[in-house]
């Protein structure tokens, strides 16, 4: 532990550790999450689900389901006529028609008396489906003559008989392609000494949040909509929510419960949401749905499967010429927000290192699997992992170590890159040489490379990988802002209301330092409101890492300006000039000596009870100065940008397979350490998501079938697998950043699997193309008895 | 909703025989397993739950004349506690404690370990290698009566065991292992908490010098029940433990196993896994 912060002496906040203000509450269990809000009336809801992978309906007979005591409602398709598709691409009924396209797929939904009546209802409830073929990879998705998942076109018909086409027909099984170049790849490989392509394969995972999916509809007898709901955009929900129901998003209130867990998988509507308010219109009672974890495992988002074929080039000198990259994406049956992960592995790809001549591309199919949503790293961990690899397999070929190959070709401040991306701060080259400094990489590669062929079956390799990715919030919507309100009340107590969410990422604690760094309070004189959208200021939501740097420098804006009114009342009542006064340890001072002359409640009273009578309660509006791309996926998306490079140090037994982390050495520029506990947490808790990616984390989904939705076979990385963790902080001090930070809620998650591969290859000589490293996985490419990833794509 | 119309917890052996005898009884002891799968369907609760756990008889560790008697309801947590366990009857212990977690050990008795017959029940390959027997009790003609049936024999199949309807397993009987006897457990997980063996490999012998004798060799999760290798005991039996002795017990060991491939792994990692655990386990005990 740090040494505590005195307030009372007027010391900074920044950078010390403060404990999370939500940890007593959650530590002590007094946390009302989804699950422990019940309203008076409540009705419990339960889904139907096809369990059948591809087929028509044929007939749904849900009367013996009504006729249960104890059930409100049952509902299909037929009940609303008038429900409309979701999802990012509106391709996506939340109750099927006439075709279910896998086995989540929602069929019928139950509001009854309670849970266990609505499950016996579900039970009642006969379907016949009549099968239709399964499309079970992207692969197979693209062969000429596939079943066609999306071949039809998605209508949809007013109340008053006017009908849209809301969603054209996918003739190729393709939901979404994208196409990046700069340079010309063909003379970057003409300038090639070296060139190396392979085939990676990325597999399955999903975001095993503790807090399961969960929602509470609820009707006014207005007709207005409140809904509890674990969302990370409540904004723009409301919006969309509204659209759904054909009702003015004014009369949709969203209410965030604390959220136990989102890593991007509360970024869309799923059916569920729509269903429950569904139910709650039709009963005119609010109605909960919580899920199962068998259900959280089947029915939530995913990061989806790549097949990913990389080629790349350098010169002699270990100068990158060239790289050329084509993606195959496994939406799923529909599409979510993980079809455009590209945006953000592109990035990697054409500006992590400086290349001159790119290409990429990326086909989004549809298949009969589990659909794909946004993960942490937002398909950043995938083309870290491939990049990485063939950093070093250049530098191999090229008699380079890997540091030093990196270090060429690394960024550095000052940089716009061909995809116009601008590093205003860029610790890139710090990172490296800290990480390889502090894990004794150069020496360690040598030594383990050279035991490959000892009798010892016990190996140890190092590995490194890097990584880029927004830090400064990312232009997706036409805005990228946060709003804040700052009320002070006449006991110095502070309100600060902010539009960001929390979600366990500890962005209260942040931005009340931030708000208290400002005016000179304690932390403890704040309260932060931030989960009610009928109070709280817009704000796009909470991704891309972009609190803390874009909801901070909100939060830093309205503090700024409750100072200068506060001030300016001090100077009027102590008739001294502005200048020489300041806010420290409750008090207004005077700047140079730090002598108290009043104290900042006191102060506030005598505005308030007046003739002149005032509230101190600002507002302001942060919008970063960043751009949207363009057609061709060019422009400067974000206000600022996180690096960082990460070491992992591998021991492999041979015998088994099983790689078992020693240790990581991260170093990571955040710009500025602004809360140091909760950027040591962040960090770690990424780091070990980022080994669950790389080492246990498997969905299996045979034949569109998920075969292991439990957590006693979808393994998460438990407390004796986790490595020893090493932290630097690189301190760039961003010009933009709040107080000179930056955005890392991905950062630590991305570069994980891609320095393990590099690693087991430094302690083995083999390496591996395809996740996960399970220890058969790996045992199997030991004994040179793996299939590698082979690119079988129809053009 | 489940089918459950009746719950009695009787506090003798003989109550609870007889309220087995009347039928239609599911019985409870930790409920790790039968919670579980009640409710994901894999077993139907019957009318009547019987709670044993307040049955003192079947609690409890004893030693007499040369016997180790461990009652059915000894919990993983009591057995890893265990002295007695811990120094005498080593690969039980081993079991125990690399046996799921706390809650789970708490809760889980040995004695719904061996009725639940997985193949990958963790204590069963210790209790094939230390000879052990179960005890049944009932009362079908009216009398409580017991029987004795040596593990190998109680163990039928995934979740079939040799017990009738009316019996309650009411506790486990093993010789006490005479001196230079060794015993060993390996699990093989592919993490080093709450996981479910893939394979498991269980020895035991008399050691005298660098030779075994009474060798007994059991693999888990590799058939439909945990089993004996005679074959690898054969040709261990007698022997100094070598490479080349460890070679062949290995490669008979591969012959005797008849592992499946579902969703935590192939038969080949499997059998792979065979080989060289069972290659580890006699290289520790060699090297000891
Ligand atoms: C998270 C988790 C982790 C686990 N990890 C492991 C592990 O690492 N290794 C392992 O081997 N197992 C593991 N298990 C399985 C389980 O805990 C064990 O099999 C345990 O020993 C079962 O004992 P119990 O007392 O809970 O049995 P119960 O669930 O009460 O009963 C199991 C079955 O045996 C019957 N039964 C119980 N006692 C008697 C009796 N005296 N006479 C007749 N029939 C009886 C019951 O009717 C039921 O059919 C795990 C389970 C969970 C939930």
């Amino acid at each position: 532990m740090g040494a505590a912060v005195d307030i009372a002496r007027g010391e900074t906040l920044i950078g010390k550790r403060v404990p999370k203000m939500d940890a007593p509450e959650k530590a002590s269990g007094r946390t009302r999450y989804i699950h422990d809000i019940n309203l008076p009336g409540q009705l419990h809801a339960k889904i139907l689900r096809a369990g059948v992978v591809h087929a028509r309906i044929v007939s749904i007979d849900t009367s013996a389901a009504k006729a249960l005591p104890g059930v409100h409602a049952v509902i299909t398709a037929a009940d609303v006529p008038w429900q409309r598709p979701i999802g990012v691409a509106k391709d996506h009924l939340p109750l099927k028609t006439d075709r279910v396209r896998s086995p989540r797929d929602e069929i019928a939904a139950v509001a009854a008396d309670s849970a266990e009546i609505a499950e016996a209802a579900l039970r009642l409830i006969k379907v016949t489906y009549d099968p239709l073929p399964v499309v079970t990879s992207a692969e197979d998705a693209l062969r000429p003559g596939a079943p066609l998942l999306h071949g039809e076109e998605l209508t949809w018909t007013a109340p008053d008989g006017r009908r849209e086409v809301l969603h054209a027909p996918s003739p190729d099984n393709v939901a979404m392609t994208f196409n990046y170049a700069q340079g010309d790849v063909a003379r970057g490989e003409a300038e090639s000494d070296t060139v190396v392509e392979d085939v990676f394969w990325l597999h399955y995972v999903t975001h095993c949040c503790m807090g399961v999916s969960g929602v509470i509809a609820e009707f006014d007898a207005d007709d207005n909509l409140r809904l509890y709901s674990n969302t990370q955009v409540p904004f723009l929900h409301k919006r969309e929510f509204a659209e759904l129901l054909g009702i003015d998003p004014g009369r949709i209130r969203v209410i965030q419960p604390p959220i136990g867990g989102g890593f991007g998988s509360k970024l869309d509507i799923y059916p569920f949401e729509p269903i429950a308010i569904f139910l709650a219109k039709i009963t005119q009672r609010p109605v909960k749905l919580i899920f199962t974890r068998e259900e959280e495992f089947l029915a939530s988002p995913t990061r989806q499967p790549v097949l990913l074929k990389l080629r790349s080039g350098c010169k002699r000198d270990g100068t990158l010429t060239f790289r050329t990259v084509d993606t195959l994406h496994d939406n799923g049956a529909y599409t979510s927000w993980g079809a455009t992960t590209p945006f953000v592995m592109m990035q990697t790809i054409s500006s992590l290192y400086r290349v001159p001549h790119c290409q990429y591309r990326t086909r989004a199919v549809y298949t009969n699997n589990p659909y794909a949503g946004s993960f942490r790293g937002y398909g950043n961990l995938q083309a870290t992992f491939a990049v990485e690899a063939h950093m070093d397999k250049l530098a191999e070929a090229v008699g380079m170590d890997p540091v030093t190959f990196r270090l060429r070709n690394a960024q550095e401040p000052g940089e716009i890159t061909p995809q116009g991306m601008h590093f205003k701060s860029c610790g890139f080259k710090q990172c490296l040489e800290t990480a390889a400094l502090r894990s004794d990489f150069r020496r360690k590669h040598n030594e383990y490379r050279a035991k490959w062929h000892d009798s010892n079956p016990l190996k140890r390799g190092v590995g490194m990988a890097s990584m880029l990715h927004v830090g400064g919030g990312a232009k997706i919507y036409p805005s990228d802002g946060c709003g804040t309100i700052l009320k002070i009340d006449d006991f110095a107590h502070l309100t600060l209301i902010t539009g960001a969410s929390e979600i366990g990422q500890g962005s209260e604690t942040v931005l009340a330092q931030l708000v208290c760094e400002e005016l000179g309070l304690p932390l403890s004189a704040v309260t932060v409101v931030n989960n009610d959208t009928d109070i709280t200021p817009w704000d796009v939501g909470v991704h891309a890492s972009r609190t803390t740097f874009v909801a901070g420098n909100s939060a830093i804006g309205a503090a700024r300006k409750a100072k200068a009114k506060i001030l300016a009342a001090a100077a009027a009542k102590l008739e001294l000039p502005v200048e020489r006064l300041g806010l420290r340890a409750g008090c207004v001072v005077e700047t140079g000596s730090g002598n108290r002359f009043i104290e900042i409640g006191k102060l506030i009273r005598s505005l308030h009870f007046s003739d002149k009578a005032e509230l101190v309660m600002t507002t302001h509006y942060y919008e970063p100065p960043s751009q949207h791309q363009d057609r061709e996926f060019k422009g400067d998306v974000s206000a600022a940008y996180a690096w960082a490079t990460q070491v992992a140090e591998v021991e492999v037994d041979t015998m088994t397979g099983i790689v078992r982390l020693l240790r990581i050495t991260g170093a990571h520029d955040v710009g500025r350490v602004l809360n140091r506990l909760g950027i040591e947490g962040q960090i770690e808790g990424g780091i070990v998501m980022g080994q669950g990616y790389a080492t246990t984390e498997n969905l299996i989904v045979e034949n569109g079938v998920v075969r292991n939705p439990s957590f006693r076979d979808y393994k998460l990385v438990t407390a004796p697998e986790i490595p020893a963790i090493d932290i630097s902080f690189i301190e760039t001090m961003d010009g933009e950043g709040p107080q000179g930070a930056k955005g890392v809620g991905e950062a630590p998650a991305i570069c994980v699997a891609a320095a393990v591969a590099n690693a087991i290859y430094n302690a083995t000589g083999v390496r591996l193309y395809a996740l996960p490293f399970t220890p058969e996985n790996v045992y199997r490419a030991l004994k040179g008895q793996a299939q590698p990833p082979v690119w079988r794509v129809a053009s | 909703m489940s089918g459950i119309s009746n719950y009695v917890a009787p506090r003798s052996l003989d109550e609870a025989a007889e309220l087995l005898r009347a039928g239609n009884v599911t019985l409870l002891a930790g409920g790790t397993d039968l919670m579980p799968q009640s409710r994901n369907g894999r077993t139907q609760l019957r009318p009547t739950l019987m709670s044993i756990r307040r049955v003192a008889e079947l609690r409890g560790i004893s030693e007499a004349a040369g016997n180790v008697r461990i009652g059915a309801l000894t919990t993983i947590s009591e057995l890893r506690d265990s002295v007695l366990v811990r120094e005498r009857l080593q690969a039980l212990w081993q079991a125990c404690d690399r046996f799921a977690s706390d809650q789970i050990r708490n809760a889980a008795t040995i004695g719904g370990n061996i009725c639940n017959a997985s193949p990958a029940g963790d204590t069963l390959v210790p209790l094939l290698v230390l000879d052990a027997q179960v005890e049944l009790a009932s009362k079908s003609n009216g009398t409580l009566a017991t029987r004795a049936v040596p593990i190998a024999d109680f163990l039928l199949g995934p979740g079939q065991t040799a017990r009738a309807a009316t019996e309650i397993l009411s506790g486990i009987v093993l010789a006490l292992p005479p001196r230079h006897f060794i015993s060993s457990f390996f699990k093989f997980g592919t993490r080093p908490a709450l996981d479910i063996s893939l394979i498991s490999v269980g020895l035991a012998a008399r050691r005298a010098g660098n030779a075994l004798h009474d060798v007994r060799v059991a693999f888990g999760a590799v058939a439909p029940r945990p089993i004996r290798a005679p074959a690898a005991e054969a040709a261990l039996e007698g022997k100094a433990l070598d490479d080349g002795v460890i070679a062949v017990a290995a490669a008979a060991a591969e012959a005797e196993i008849h592992p499946i491939s579902d969703v935590r792994a192939s038969d080949w990692y499997r059998r792979e896994m065979v080989r060289n655990m069972f290659t580890r386990v006699l290289a520790h005990v060699r090297d000891r």
